[in-house]
């Protein structure tokens, strides 16, 4: 028997990504297109990527990666001085399971704005999703946001004030009054995820988009802090319960990034040895760019076109999809 | 020991103690961190659910449960009477543990149980039964929306919405998650 084919998701698909350019295009941004393939990678020690090498017997190997995001290439064009620029590219996550809302190979929209902050880029981000509505999207897409911070709902539906939890072992201790067991050596982030996991993500509202701000800065990465406080200048947003949607005020400081990748490498390094997992060689070419003042957005837009067009499963938008594929 | 990674639907757990067989899983890879697990646990003995959150690669303490055949004697209202069918061995189980199965199991049957060292931790319970008409009333007239339908009880005293052309001492099969009528099964 011929395999089926959910054609209609296609034609949605192809709709999606005619009125995402036309929104950028419209408002002035520069829609890019760089490498899926890459020689250098930001370190990320939770993120396994897919390698591969280029073969050449005159100019000589060299290992490249699949994208896990086209983050690195999309800033060092608009450090040259580009305007507003936006991305839709394939990226590639290994190791991560399959399931309703994985693949590993997925498509992401990426947009960095000139200027923006935080709230900028919110109302920004539901001008789009405006613009993406469909005919039978489900009512709650239509709804305002709800912008609260990620500890505003820790209090709301963990009970746990995280200025009062800046303390490593203090969090520790309110994790198992919670019943969770965290690691005796457990980081600071890795307990609030989770506490956040299991008593914060399940609760967000589905009634509405939910865009979480303010984010922990011992959650490290690329995202400005915020001075004066334990924040970093960081939102994600929610549909259905399913996080769709990551956004930074991006790093400037060159010093601060590089120290960054060096400790993320480091810890890559030390988290991977004995494990067998592969290591990127990737150390002696960390890109140094002066990023301009910008607020950047990725969003998975497998997840976006479920959540546009009510489907529960990221195998339905795919023709196929990671499983289907293993099977062949 | 196994990578929580590793943990299904239907893995069994020794957690602080005490057996848990896990009831949802399901994986979590926040934006920036470690990949965990989301897990519902339910204890066999005492019917508790646990929400526990698991790194993909902590260790987790699994444990050999293994398949016995078990025979449905009898309830009294608070504990469920079952026989081993290869021992003969009797054991009284709190029918708390095991919600509505006094409705889905028939007595003098044998089923299918979970064990971990004595302790039932589950019993197979077919996704479809057929039942015995024991009570029927009279149709209800004027629901028009779901068609005409009344409520009849079955030998195990599970009540069950069925048409109308249904009556008492006909077989029934009956869908056991829901709990709803599927068809008439004419022998």
């Amino acid at each position: 028997m011929l395999p089926m084919f959910d054609l209609e998701s296609q034609k949605q698909r192809g709709m999606m990504y005619r009125r995402i350019r036309d929104f950028f295009d419209g408002r002035g941004y520069l829609e890019i297109f760089t490498p899926t393939l890459s020689p250098t990678l930001i370190p990320e020690p939770t993120i396994q990527d897919f390698e591969t090498r280029f073969v050449n017997e005159f100019v000589g190997d060299r290992d490249f990666y699949l994208i896990p995001s086209p983050e690195i290439f999309m800033k060092e064009v608009l450090a040259c001085g580009s305007p507003s620029v936006y991305q839709i590219s394939q990226c590639f996550r290994n190791s991560e399971q399959l399931g309703c809302i994985h693949n590993p190979e997925f498509t992401m929209l990426e947009y960095y704005t000139l200027g923006f902050d935080e709230k900028d880029s919110i109302a920004l981000t539901r001008q789009l999703i405006d613009a993406l509505l469909m005919d039978d999207c489900p009512s709650f897409m239509k709804e305002d946001f709800l912008v609260m911070s990620v500890n505003e709902a820790m209090i709301r539906w963990a009970g746990t004030d995280l200025e009062e939890h800046q303390d490593r072992r203090r969090l520790a201790r309110r994790a198992e009054e919670l019943g969770q067991s965290p690691a005796p050596d457990e980081a600071w982030d890795d307990i609030f995820n989770r506490i956040f996991i299991t008593y914060v993500e399940p609760e967000l509202p589905r009634d509405r988009i939910v865009v979480l701000t303010d984010y922990p800065y011992q959650i490290d990465c690329l995202a400005q802090r915020r001075p004066g406080t334990p924040w970093r200048s960081r939102w994600e947003m929610y549909i259905a319960g399913i996080e769709v949607a990551n956004c930074y005020s991006e790093e400037t400081d060159v010093e601060v990034t590089k120290a960054y990748y060096e400790k993320e490498y480091a810890r890559l390094v030390s988290q991977r040895a004995g494990t067998g997992l592969p290591i990127p060689d990737v150390s002696d070419r960390f890109p140094t760019i002066e990023v301009p003042p910008s607020s950047g957005v990725a969003i998975g837009l497998d997840r976006l076109l479920m959540c546009l067009t009510g489907r529960k499963d990221i195998r339905d938008v795919l023709l196929f999809p990671f499983d289907r594929l293993m099977r062949e | 020991m196994i990578k929580a990674g590793q943990i299904d639907k239907g893995t069994a757990l020794l957690i602080k103690g005490q057996p848990f067989i896990c009831i949802e899983r399901e994986f979590v890879n926040p934006g920036k961190g470690s990949a965990f697990v989301r897990l519902k646990l339910k204890s066999p003995s005492t019917g508790q659910v646990l929400s526990e959150t698991m790194k993909s690669q902590d260790n987790a303490e699994d444990i050999t449960v293994e398949d016995r055949d078990i025979q449905y004697l009898y309830n009294d209202g608070t504990n469920f009477s079952f026989m081993n069918v290869e021992t003969f061995d009797q054991m009284e189980v709190p029918m708390a543990n095991f919600p509505d199965y006094e409705y889905f199991m028939k007595e003098g049957e044998t089923y299918r149980a979970t064990f971990w060292e004595d302790q039932l931790l589950d019993i197979l319970i077919p996704a479809k039964i057929v039942f015995t008409v024991a009570e029927a009333e009279e149709a209800v007239k004027g629901d028009t929306v779901q068609g005409a339908t009344k409520y009849v009880t079955t030998e195990t005293g599970l009540r069950v919405r069925v048409p109308i052309f249904i009556k008492q001492g006909e077989k029934i099969r009956v869908n056991t998650e829901t709990k709803e009528y599927l068809e008439r099964v004419n022998k």
